[in-house]
């Protein structure tokens, strides 16, 4: 898809789309959201869809470090703490690695 | 294939079925599972630019533009001539380039992963007969019977989404589609995952792998299915041809693999290119509605605005409708995911051969079908509008799906390594140049799959028998040539 071919009106559509579709816990969504519009809301000359994809753009770079600190403390605990969880941390895991405690 | 839609879907269809769950015990599902997988989506290559050497293939192939602008003819002529060339050479090489991402992603996770080859003994349903006999004879004729069942059930669905084509079944071919993809970008997804963190040793919780593969599956349909950005489809696209061939090598024991590599090629050369075969009827069908095919499983390399072309409405679809001319302007349409309407070649033929494929395998999946809607290229295209972008080629999933299944069989069941699979890789991309040359040649669709096949399968038999002893014999009496 290639935005340069779509109207203004179009593009803020999909932006917008994209933004409120990441709220089903879709962080990726809202990367490509950031990196896709990010030319389009920041680096083209403006116009007047611009503003609100600035902030579709920014809304969803938000989301994104939100999601991002909040698995990555999950992803910290877990690893560290799994072990002596014991049977819940059992519970929770996916794969058990073999041989390490 | 420029054809290759028919192949693709054919393909498609097979890999469906082969596609068997994990568990195979439970055939149902294992039909299910199946993945439609693109197979049949091979269609599409086709080499939109290159085809034109012609004089007056260029202007037609350039789209629009050069004949839109009133210039001097030699030198528009000359222009013409180099434009084409230079498109045909890029867009070979475009072609290149995610063919080898699908191999490089398959081989390398043959390699490391154990699972895909690693024989638990489960079979897909469509090949019932186990290979480990007590003869070589009986393990011939099971490969055989194997082979011929899962030609068979191809066919079958081919020719079950021609039929739904032609009586204008569109919402049951979309319908399939969808579901197919859906169960390859989660399902297989998350098997896949498992199998890797599991060689890794990596612990993993239940909820990041849970936000994972949500997000990948999610973000997949909506590239594929609906809009997203160019290189994130065929990202995707690639990671799911990726996906298939690896449980097509799961799945498929070692002489029925070969042999239906074989079928299939030679399937694919008679359904794209005989008067009466189902991709060809599927393409004319198409053409003669004048209507968008359902993006089927097709890989575009660009997204091209569509150019119309007043004449010819080609279906994209998964013949390698690359290589027309026409087709490109028309194709382009639909060779490009462009917010124009949904080209109708791509897609349509391999959903629908995809679907017939899912009906055929089970209530599951129908990733392939899934696949196709991806290209849907909006209907309701802009009018002819001069654009001298690049056309976009196209080369059907199912032809990626194939190309990756040989060589990660090459690399899991040679004796010698490296050099097999190496030797299958350069095969199969001499024989994609090839058949992207005949496609400018004869600017129609042509089946992608033969000719890499053939290659593929002679260059694999042949390093494995007698380069292989012979560079050992070598090595052994340190004698360099």
């Amino acid at each position: 898809m290639n935005l340069e071919r779509l109207p203004n009106e179009e593009k803020l559509g999909l932006c917008r789309k994209y933004y409120l579709c990441g709220f089903a816990c879709l962080p990726f969504l809202w990367l490509v959201n950031v990196v896709w519009f990010f030319r389009e809301a920041f680096r083209k000359p403006a116009y007047t869809e611009q503003t609100q994809m600035k902030t579709y753009v920014k809304r969803s770079a938000l989301g994104l470090l939100f999601w991002f600190t909040v698995l990555t403390t999950w992803i910290t605990i877990f690893q560290h703490f799994r072990a002596q969880w014991g049977a819940v941390g059992d519970y929770l895991s996916f794969t058990i690695p073999l041989g390490t405690p | 294939m420029a054809n290759n839609t028919d192949d693709v879907e054919n393909n498609m269809a097979q890999r469906e079925a082969a596609q068997a769950p994990e568990p195979t015990q439970k055939p149902q599902e294992a039909s299910g599972t199946r993945l439609r997988s693109s197979g049949g989506s091979g269609a599409g290559g086709g080499v939109a630019e290159g085809g034109s050497r012609g004089n007056d293939s260029s202007p037609e192939q350039n789209g629009q533009a050069p004949t839109a602008h009133p210039q001097v003819v030699e030198n528009e002529e000359d222009e013409d001539e180099e434009m084409t060339l230079k498109y045909g050479a890029k867009h070979v090489i475009m072609l290149f380039v995610p063919v080898t991402l699908c191999m490089v992603v398959v081989v390398a996770t043959i390699k490391s992963v154990g699972f895909y080859t690693k024989n638990d003994g489960q079979r897909l349903i469509y090949t019932p007969f186990p290979e480990e006999t007590d003869t070589v004879a009986q393990r011939a004729v099971n490969s055989i019977l194997n082979a011929t069942i899962m030609i068979t059930v191809i066919i079958v669905m081919t020719l079950v989404l021609v039929l739904l084509y032609k009586y204008r079944c569109y919402k049951v071919i979309q319908g399939w589609l969808f579901l197919s993809s859906l169960l390859l970008l989660f399902f297989f997804s998350y098997i896949y995952l498992k199998e890797v963190f599991k060689t890794y040793n990596v612990a993993m919780d239940y909820f990041t792998l849970a936000i994972i593969v949500w997000n990948f599956g999610v973000v997949g349909m909506m590239c594929i299915h609906w809009k997203g950005p160019l290189r994130l489809q065929q990202a995707y696209l690639i990671m799911i041809s990726a996906l298939m061939a690896l449980v097509f090598i799961k799945y498929l024991p070692e002489w029925t693999a070969w042999l239906i590599l074989a079928v299939i090629s030679v399937y694919d050369l008679l359904a794209v290119l005989c008067p009466k075969g189902p991709l060809r009827i599927l393409v004319e069908t198409a053409q003669e509605r004048n209507e968008p095919i359902f993006p089927a499983l097709i890989y575009s390399s660009t997204m091209v605005w569509l150019v119309n072309m007043a004449d010819i409405e080609r279906p994209n679809r998964n013949s390698a409708e690359v290589g027309l001319p026409q087709q490109n302007t028309h194709g382009e349409a639909v060779a490009s995911p462009a917010p124009a309407s949904p080209s109708p070649d791509d897609g349509g033929f391999t959903s629908t051969w995809i679907n017939q494929q899912q009906h055929q395998l089970g209530p599951l999946q129908s990733t392939e079908e899934t696949r196709r809607e991806i290209q849907q290229m909006p209907s309701a295209r802009p009018p002819v509008e001069d654009d001298d972008e690049e056309r976009g080629v196209k080369l059907g999933l199912g032809d990626f799906i194939f190309y990756s299944m040989l060589v990660g069989k090459a690399s899991a069941t040679a004796s010698e390594d490296w050099n097999t699979t190496l030797a299958c890789f350069v095969a199969i991309l001499i024989g994609l140049c090839l058949t992207l040359l005949l496609l400018a040649i004869f600017k129609k669709a042509l089946p992608a799959l033969p000719i890499s096949i053939f290659f593929g399968l002679v260059f694999y038999f042949a390093t494995d028998n007698l380069v292989r002893p012979f560079m050992d014999k070598l090595a052994l009496h340190q004698f360099y040539v």
